[in-house]
């Protein structure tokens, strides 16, 4: 087991009344498995993610990573635990528009502490995979959408996760390209990665071994 | 990791040209000025540091108490010296000098003259012994050991013998004044290092016996004290301090004058550090060495230096944060690719210190111009070269690296505090939750450049009004030229006034001691009965002739003119008057003062007018003729009054009373001295003020309205949506940069409340040390603060208006 998610509350205070983000949500992912997370907006999906992503707090319930017990986790140790294992790709790629495409990809590497001269046969390596090694000197601005998502997912890929989180990965992409990705996730499951997606799109959503409905913060089984 | 710090840092720095330019000119101007502050400081911290045992070395010097307050000299009665010499105990050695000027000085067998040779000591046998100077030629051991010996430094042997080898001048001849003959016995180098003992030429002691200083030299009086007169100890060891005070205090008991007693007059002897020397207000350095450094400017300079330093950081700051939601995109992702917040905050103060490092680079350029532009505050020896010195290399250093941190941390924190989840949703209120900071800032910031500002219009307006007020005397159109003081003849002194009175254009000519306003002044004490009362006071002499007081415009209340120039007789001032008791100034004439056992009589009164400065109070004074002709002349000095309406000739007349000069003073330099220009001297210090506080205030200025148009620019572009919905709902171009302007303009007004009472506050202090002040006037506050409330304002509309006019339809859609 990769993951487990306990009875999670998440929750927000407005106006004097406590709006439920995630409630009651109970989760487990095996090692291995494609998770497609669906849900009309506002269901939680990006909630979800970010909980699991480490980046967001919940209120209430257990989470356990790898055997780990995140929840009663320092920061430290946490980040130290996603730096290591968890991969992001963001609908709108969030690339730093101040480095090229070779910089992106290899900034979690040097966040991991790797040295130089394994970083480039790394960058190099991602780079080549993606055919996009003519594209290295450039800014993002200079690259379409599909082009900055493959970016994306290469920099997610460079530390070798366990776990790719991806937040509505093809959003901003036309069906073209989003099916180029969806291949791309495809082949990575089956090298092993573990893939947890939040889409809106059914036909996206069928790339996965598993869906997951979300509906107001719960795990919609009906 | 580093490189990519530095990559990222320069492409971002590059990206916001504009407020990377406003950074790096605000820190540069803060540095620049802490660099050549830091110099200043460093260079007068640095004198005669390199002696051997420096920390043993004392000068003795003595202090005198009494209730009109407390005097010091820096030297000491000459029989103190011998006193040291034999029986004290913890003073391993000592060596005494006389300073002396003599008046020319012909060298040997190049048979040249030199007049003035500046830096000339009687130093007695212990000298060399005592400093460490490194011989050239001749013996350290004994060199000065008999009479009509002389020690050259190198630079003045170069100057009397060029192309003579040192060796070769060993048994040269000096001859002073004509007079004392002395022997070359050793050439010794210049000190490397900076140094107040700047002496030139050392003639042995046992030589001054046949010099004009003789009288002074064997004085065995304790209760005479010249300047001239210099004892330098060594101790044994820092703990003898004590001993050897309680052996001067002895001493000076032991000696202590008959007046002690009486009028409360008491005398102490004082050891002061060598590293002190350079610095003692009190008692000066030595008597031809015209810079001592103010610890007190060393402060103030410091701390304009700390202002302007922490306004460069502060827009920094400012920008910084009010920039930070641009970059906080790129915040989120690093920390969701693995980034610490430890090393984003690294990252960001890798950025300061990039830009850190150009505002340094620049600096440098701006400190060699303002090392000219305050050349009136920085000695001879300070200049450009020293940036290479390694001390000041790794203070800039320590500096730049301290900048960093206080600018770069406090925005490196706000910045990586952001949570990507809030970024990526785009919730961050980064710009309105840091706005108190940054108002605080500001108004700082402006609090500075307001006291700033205010202090120059104060300081000018005093400086202003001295110079207008009138001294009491007549200061336009009057030269004066002080005869050769080696030639005491009264008959070359008559000669040169009968030969200037054929000259037309002087109107008159009078022979005196001082002009009636000098730096220096002739005091005595004297005594006068009231019956029963007798009063005890101090009494400045002012000496001149018959037409001298008429000269100079200085009426007489009552009373008459001396009768000759040599009878005894005192014309006092009114203040004099006032001390004195007298109601008017007829019920003085006829009086009897008791003048050293001597009575005198009161012939006239005089009107008040400054003797020094308008710093100081009116002094009692009297003026007398030459008493002491026979034995040495006051009479030294003539004084011409022009014809103030042909200017355009003066440089003529100059010309012709210089010829009579050298005609009757052959060799001797023709030095005349402005009446007005003697004036202005005396706000030398005011004037150097006032340049220095323009530059602060001007520097400081600049800085604060860059930030502030900085942050103008930031806000308005944010607030570019709002201004279109506000035009289009009818709103007029006025009334859109009021909106903008109006909160940048009431934190200017809250800093000007903070300010005034500041420096109204300081100015009053500052005041307090002239006699004669101006009033800290309500317009100068109102105007000052006026004046930057709209200064401010112009800034701003540069922004401001522009973006109102902005077509609305454009920035609408855009959005």
């Amino acid at each position: 087991m990769l993951l487990e998610l306990k009875n999670i509350y998440k929750w927000v205070d407005q106006g004097g009344k406590r709006i439920f983000l995630l409630k009651d949500l109970s989760f487990k992912v095996e090692e291995g498995e494609f998770i497609s997370i669906m849900g009309p907006s506002g269901s939680g999906k990006s909630t979800l993610l970010n909980v699991i992503g480490m980046l967001d707090d919940f209120q209430e319930g257990a989470y356990t990573f790898l055997d780990e017990q995140v929840h009663s986790m320092k920061d430290k140790n946490r980040s130290k635990l996603y730096k290591e294992y968890i991969g992001f790709v963001f609908q709108a790629y969030h690339l730093i528009d101040e480095l090229t495409v070779y910089e992106n990809i290899e900034t979690p590497l040097l966040y991991k502490n790797v040295k130089s001269a394994e970083r480039k046969a790394l960058v190099a390596d991602m780079l080549d995979r993606f055919n996009i090694v003519g594209k290295k000197d450039l800014f993002p601005s200079q690259l379409s959408g599909g082009q900055q998502q493959l970016v994306g997912v290469a920099r997610a890929l460079i530390a070798k996760p366990k776990l790719l989180l991806a937040d509505e990965p093809t959003g901003n992409l036309n069906s073209a390209q989003s099916e180029e990705i969806m291949k791309l996730f495809k082949e990575l499951n089956n090298e092993g990665v573990t893939i947890i997606q939040a889409s809106h799109s059914e036909s996206n959503a069928a790339y996965g071994s598993r869906i997951v409905k979300l509906l107001d913060g719960m795990v919609d089984n009906s | 990791m580093l490189k990519n710090y530095f990559k990222i840092a320069f492409r971002n720095l590059w990206k916001n040209k504009l407020f990377s330019l406003i950074n790096v000119i605000s820190l540069a101007i803060g540095l620049s000025a802490s660099f050549v502050i830091g110099l200043m400081v460093y260079y007068d911290f640095t004198f005669d540091n390199f002696h051997e045992d420096g920390e043993l070395i004392y000068r003795i010097t003595t202090d005198y108490s009494s209730p009109e307050g407390d005097n010091y000299n820096s030297g000491v009665a000459v029989p103190l010296t011998k006193a040291i010499k034999e029986g004290f105990t913890g003073v391993q050695k000592s060596t005494t000098f006389f300073t002396s000027e003599p008046a020319r000085v012909e060298a040997g067998s190049s048979a040249k003259t030199f007049n003035n040779p500046e830096k000339v000591i009687y130093a007695d046998t212990d000298f060399f012994q005592f400093l460490n100077y490194d011989f050239l030629a001749g013996n350290q051991a004994t060199a000065l050991q008999n009479p009509n010996e002389v020690v050259l430094t190198e630079s003045r042997a170069k100057k009397y013998f060029p192309n003579t080898d040192f060796d070769n001048l060993i048994g040269e001849t000096l001859t002073y004044d004509d007079s004392v003959m002395a022997k070359v016995t050793g050439v010794v180098a210049d000190f490397k290092g900076r140094s107040d003992f700047t002496f030139q030429e050392f003639i042995s002691l046992a030589t001054a016996n046949q010099s004009y200083m003789k009288d002074q030299i064997l004085d065995d009086n304790w209760h005479s004290t010249s300047s001239n007169t210099q004892l330098f100890v060594k101790l044994n060891n820092k703990n003898a301090h004590t001993n050897v005070q309680t052996q001067l205090d002895e001493l000076a008991k032991e000696h202590e004058s008959e007046d002690a007693e009486t009028y409360g007059d008491y005398r102490t002897f004082h050891l002061q550090p060598l590293s002190d020397l350079h610095f003692s207000e009190n008692y000066g350095v030595f008597d031809f060495t015209p810079h001592h450094a103010d610890k007190s400017v060393l402060i103030s300079l410091l701390l304009i230096a700390l202002f302007l330093l922490t306004l460069g950081c502060i827009n920094f700051i400012n920008l910084n944060t009010a920039q930070a939601s641009q970059r906080a995109k790129e915040i989120g992702i690093r920390k969701t690719l693995g980034s610490s917040k430890k090393q984003l905050v690294f990252q960001f103060l890798g950025e300061t210190f990039v830009l850190t490092l150009f505002a340094a680079a620049i600096s440098i350029l701006l400190a060699a111009g303002l090392l000219k532009i305050f050349a009136d505050f920085i000695p001879e020896g300070l200049h450009f070269g020293l940036f290479a010195d390694p001390v000041i290399i790794g203070a800039a250093l320590v500096l730049i690296i301290l900048v960093t941190f206080l600018s770069g941390f406090y925005p490196g924190l706000v910045l990586s505090s952001f949570k990507p989840v809030s970024v990526f949703k785009s919730r961050i209120f980064s710009s309105n939750s840091h706005a108190t900071l940054r108002k605080s800032l500001i108004v700082f910031q402006f609090v500075i450049a307001q006291v700033f500002i205010i202090s120059t219009i104060m300081v000018g307006k005093q400086i202003h009004f001295l110079m207008q007020e009138d001294m009491g005397f007549k200061t336009d159109a009057i030269t004066y030229v002080r005869t050769p003081w080696l030639d005491s003849s009264m008959e070359k002194r008559e000669l040169f006034i009968q030969k200037l009175k054929a000259i037309p254009e002087i109107e008159k000519i009078s022979l005196g001691g001082s002009p009636p306003a000098s730096f220096s002044w002739h005091s005595t004490e004297v005594d006068y009965l009231d019956g029963e009362n007798q009063i005890h006071s101090e009494l400045q002499l002012l000496y001149g002739d018959s037409s001298y007081l008429n000269l100079y415009g200085i009426g007489l209340l009552a009373g008459r003119k001396l009768r000759n120039d040599t009878i005894r007789e005192f014309i006092i001032n009114e203040t004099f008057r006032k001390v004195l008791g007298f109601e008017t100034p007829q019920d003085a004439i006829g009086k009897m003062i008791d003048y050293s056992g001597e009575k005198v009589p009161i012939v006239g009164v005089m009107g008040d007018f400054n003797q020094r400065s308008l710093k100081s109070k009116i002094e009692p004074m009297a003026f007398v003729g030459d008493w002491s002709r026979q034995r040495y002349s006051q009479f030294n000095t003539v004084h011409l009054a022009l014809h103030e309406a042909n200017s355009a000739d003066w440089s003529g007349v100059i010309a012709k009373a210089e010829n009579h000069w050298k005609s009757v003073y052959p060799g001797a330099d023709f030095d005349l001295q402005f009446m007005d220009e003697t004036v202005e001297k005396f706000y030398r210090k005011e004037t150097s003020m006032t340049k220095l506080l323009n530059w602060a205030t001007g520097l400081s200025v600049l800085i604060s309205c860059l930030g502030l148009l900085g942050l103008v620019i930031y806000t308005t572009e944010r607030r570019v949506k709002e201004i279109g919905v506000r035009k289009i709902l009818g709103a007029s171009i006025a009334q859109i940069n009021v909106l903008l302007c109006k909160d940048f303009l009431v934190l200017v007004v809250i800093a000007f409340a903070l300010a005034a009472p500041l420096a109204w506050y300081g100015l009053n202090s500052w005041l307090q040390d002239y006699a004669y002040k101006t009033s800290l006037s309500w317009w100068v506050f109102v105007s000052s603060g006026l004046g930057i409330l709209i200064l401010a304002l112009i800034i701003m509309s540069f922004k401001t208006i522009s973006t109102a006019r902005r077509n609305p339809v454009k920035s609408l859609r855009t959005e």
